[in-house]
């Protein structure tokens, strides 16, 4: 028999027992529905994934820390001996973990390692408040200016190195500043306000020397505002992915800047000129090779070293996992079609004895007739994992917006459809409903036409 | 040129051992008409398989133009089968939710013919067994007695050098019957095809040039009538 003679002839007994089919083919439907949903959210974690790495970090960067404990786990059972040269970060839950921070000669000793381009300290200042003339004060963050970011910009423009005196606005405080727009931000002026610590070295040897006056003022006049004054040269869109939310209002100054405010807030304390951590550039970091034998290097001079590759690789487990649970269901489901595909199947040689044994008694090859029953099941594949995919892109899609929506995602879809996923699905199904109709086939190929033909 | 040499057909094992056909021999001219008679049970459906190569012999030869059936491989011989030889079983056999279009392109599309040469073929089958207005009627929607001539277009309709039919008639009134009976016996007349009967009745088996009489598995009597209806 020709493929197309065998392919009409598995047709028409699908379609001469329609009920059967479109139930058979509805559960395969369902683990095609499960998996084309799996691999959607997959797809669209995973992009998400990029997208919030691309907007928050360079990835030519390593983020390095004076020792590896903030990326470990350590045994959390046991209370830590204090030392004096850590300082402390409390993580969620209270347990509170020493971090040894980074010195001025520490970052020195980063930049000398080879293949380093660059190292700044990550410096985030809290200002005491940002303000304009005639206006409320508000409180807020400044960070250092990345080109990397590459920030929408709403207006003005930001030249690769940003000037000493001048800032990058989000539009979060466009109108509570008392800008118009965006562009009647450009060019004015906003002060800045940081607060100095309590300088208790200071105050010590005031106390010690016995001249008490210059504490009492001091004292009197604390906290002393520092208001500096700011030129805004670009105002920035709110980004659609953010790690923190709070992030969106953050605001930029040039590295200098915002050293110069650092070292202003913690003179006197014991974090200045100490850092958490430390970014250091790679020369040519794109280059994954690269990347990887710097922060090896970096590793062995006894740092701690991280790349947006293994943040990467955290975010993308956390989510293989919970992927996988979904899958498995999908595959549950699908294991469970199976043994519909195979019931129908046999079901199916049953009814048709009579036109096996005819058909076999006409010369039609044993190889023939278990084709005509493979071809069967993989329509029985190729309809369920077809209607269940095809159901699954379109309720995902619906569901799309509202979903992005509910999670505050901005942009980004979170069941992205991939066509040739979906097709290769489809495509396992028929696969699996072949094995599955393996059996009967055989069974098919079997009958002995004689008997097949004495059945009433 | 069908020889049959010392065929025996042994069913079941040992003790519950028993023998549907013994020692049968005799040979078939090319486009004859052969009946084989006997009465129920004496082994003339068995010997028909065989001859067909549907069944194997516990012994025995069965030599088809110069072919042994039985030293062919499965496939070489479903395509001999599908190229060569058709059937007309008891019952009718046809696809009660197929067209009688469908039931009979079934050897047409068994034999690989070009799809482009089906129809006529088909339809051709079909007029000789009156049938040409119910082509694409449902075979269903048949009487017994065109359900019957539907197996017959069927089994004449891939032009086949041997027809076996096993009780073509047995299921059918009288005038239907001989109306079957004179399509094949002109099937017979006009493409030379050698017919083989398997029947109770006496008077079609009198027609026939040929006559094998089975009694209990053996054969009684072979008579060879000179061509009476036009043979050869
Ligand atoms: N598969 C089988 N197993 C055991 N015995 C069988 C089998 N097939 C046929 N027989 C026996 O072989 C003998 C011959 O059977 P066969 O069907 O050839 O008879 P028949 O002459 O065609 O009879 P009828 O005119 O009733 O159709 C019978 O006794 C039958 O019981
Ligand atoms: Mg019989």
């Amino acid at each position: 028999m020709f493929i197309i003679d065998i392919l009409r002839r598995s047709i028409r007994s699908l379609l001469s027992a329609k009920t059967r089919t479109i139930l058979t083919a509805f559960a395969i439907a369902v683990g095609a529905f499960a998996l084309t949903l799996t691999l959607g959210a997959s797809n669209g974690a995973q992009s998400y994934t990029n997208v919030i790495i691309k907007d928050n970090f360079d990835p030519t960067e390593l983020i390095v820390t004076n020792d590896d404990a903030i990326f470990s786990t350590t045994d959390e059972s046991k209370p830590k001996v204090y030392d004096q040269n850590f300082g402390s970060v409390t993580s969620a839950g209270g347990t509170s973990r020493q971090i040894r921070m980074l010195s001025d000669s520490d970052l020195t000793r980063l930049a000398q390692v080879s293949g380093v381009e660059s190292v700044r300290p990550a410096l985030s200042v809290s200002l005491q408040y940002i303000t304009r003339d005639g206006q409320k004060k508000y409180v807020g963050n400044v960070q250092s200016y990345s080109a990397y970011k590459q920030p929408t910009l709403l207006a003005g423009s930001i030249p690769s190195n940003l000037p000493d005196k001048t800032i990058v606005l989000p539009e979060g405080f466009v109108p509570s500043l008392g800008f118009s727009s965006p562009q009647d931000a450009i060019g004015k002026t906003v002060r800045l306000s940081v607060r100095k610590q309590f300088d208790q070295s200071a105050a010590i040897s005031s106390l010690l020397s016995g001249d008490t006056s210059a504490l009492t003022t001091s004292l009197k006049t604390a906290p002393t505002a520092n208001e500096q004054n700011f030129t805004v040269t670009a105002v920035t869109k709110k980004p659609s992915t953010l790690i923190q939310p709070g992030s969106a209002l953050n605001l930029f100054v040039n590295e200098q800047e915002l050293v110069k405010l650092n070292d202003y807030t913690t003179k006197g304390t014991a974090s200045y000129h100490k850092y958490l951590s430390a970014y250091v550039k790679v020369a040519n970091g794109g280059n994954t090779t690269k990347l990887n034998s710097v922060q090896a290097s970096v590793k062995k001079e006894g740092y701690g070293a991280q790349s947006v590759l293994d943040t990467q690789k955290t975010i993308t487990q956390v989510i293989t996992v919970l992927q996988g649970i979904v899958a498995v269901f999908g595959l549950i489901a699908v294991v469970a079609s199976v043994f519909g595909v195979v019931n129908t199947m046999y079901i199916s040689v049953l009814q048709r004895t009579r036109e096996i044994g005819l058909m076999k008694a006409l010369g039609m090859h044993k190889k023939d007739v278990k084709r005509l029953f493979r071809i069967e099941a993989a329509l029985l594949g190729l309809l369920g994992g077809t209607l269940g995919s095809v159901v699954a892109v379109v309720a995902g899609t619906l569901l799309n917006p509202v979903i992005s929506r509910q999670l505050a995602l901005g942009d980004v879809r979170l069941l992205e459809f991939k066509p040739t996923q979906i097709g290769l699905l489809i495509v396992g199904l028929v696969f699996v409903a072949i094995l599955a109709g393996l059996l009967p086939a055989r069974k098919a190929s079997r009958l002995d036409p004689i008997e097949a033909l004495r059945t009433e | 040129m069908i020889t049959i040499t010392n065929l025996s057909k042994n069913y079941g094992k040992k003790d519950a051992e028993f023998t549907a056909l013994s020692d049968v021999t005799f040979t078939i001219a090319d486009s004859s008409t052969v009946s084989i008679i006997g009465k129920s049970g004496s082994g003339k459906s068995t010997l028909m398989h065989i001859m067909s190569g549907l069944d194997h012999p516990s012994t025995g030869t069965v030599v088809v133009n110069g072919v042994d059936l039985f030293t062919m491989k499965p496939a070489v011989m479903d395509n001999f089968r599908a190229s060569q030889m058709s059937f007309i079983f008891q019952s009718f056999f046809v696809e009660a939710n197929q067209t009688c279009h469908q039931n009979v392109m079934l050897p047409l599309e068994i034999a690989k013919v070009p799809l482009t040469k089906r129809r006529k073929l088909v339809m051709e089958a079909l007029e000789a067994v009156e049938l040409g207005e119910k082509a694409s009627n449902l075979a269903g929607s048949l009487s017994g007695g065109q359900k019957q001539r539907l197996a017959i277009a069927r089994a004449i309709v891939n032009k086949p050098s041997i027809l076996f039919a096993d009780e073509p008639t047995g299921n059918l009134d009288s005038t239907t019957g001989e109306k079957i009976m004179s399509i094949l016996f002109d099937l017979n007349k006009r493409l030379g095809c050698t017919l083989i009967l398997v029947t109770h009745d006496a008077d079609l088996a009198r027609q026939c040039g040929m006559r094998i009489s089975l009694k209990d598995g053996r054969v009684a009597s072979v008579e060879t009538v000179p061509a009476k209806k036009g043979q050869q």
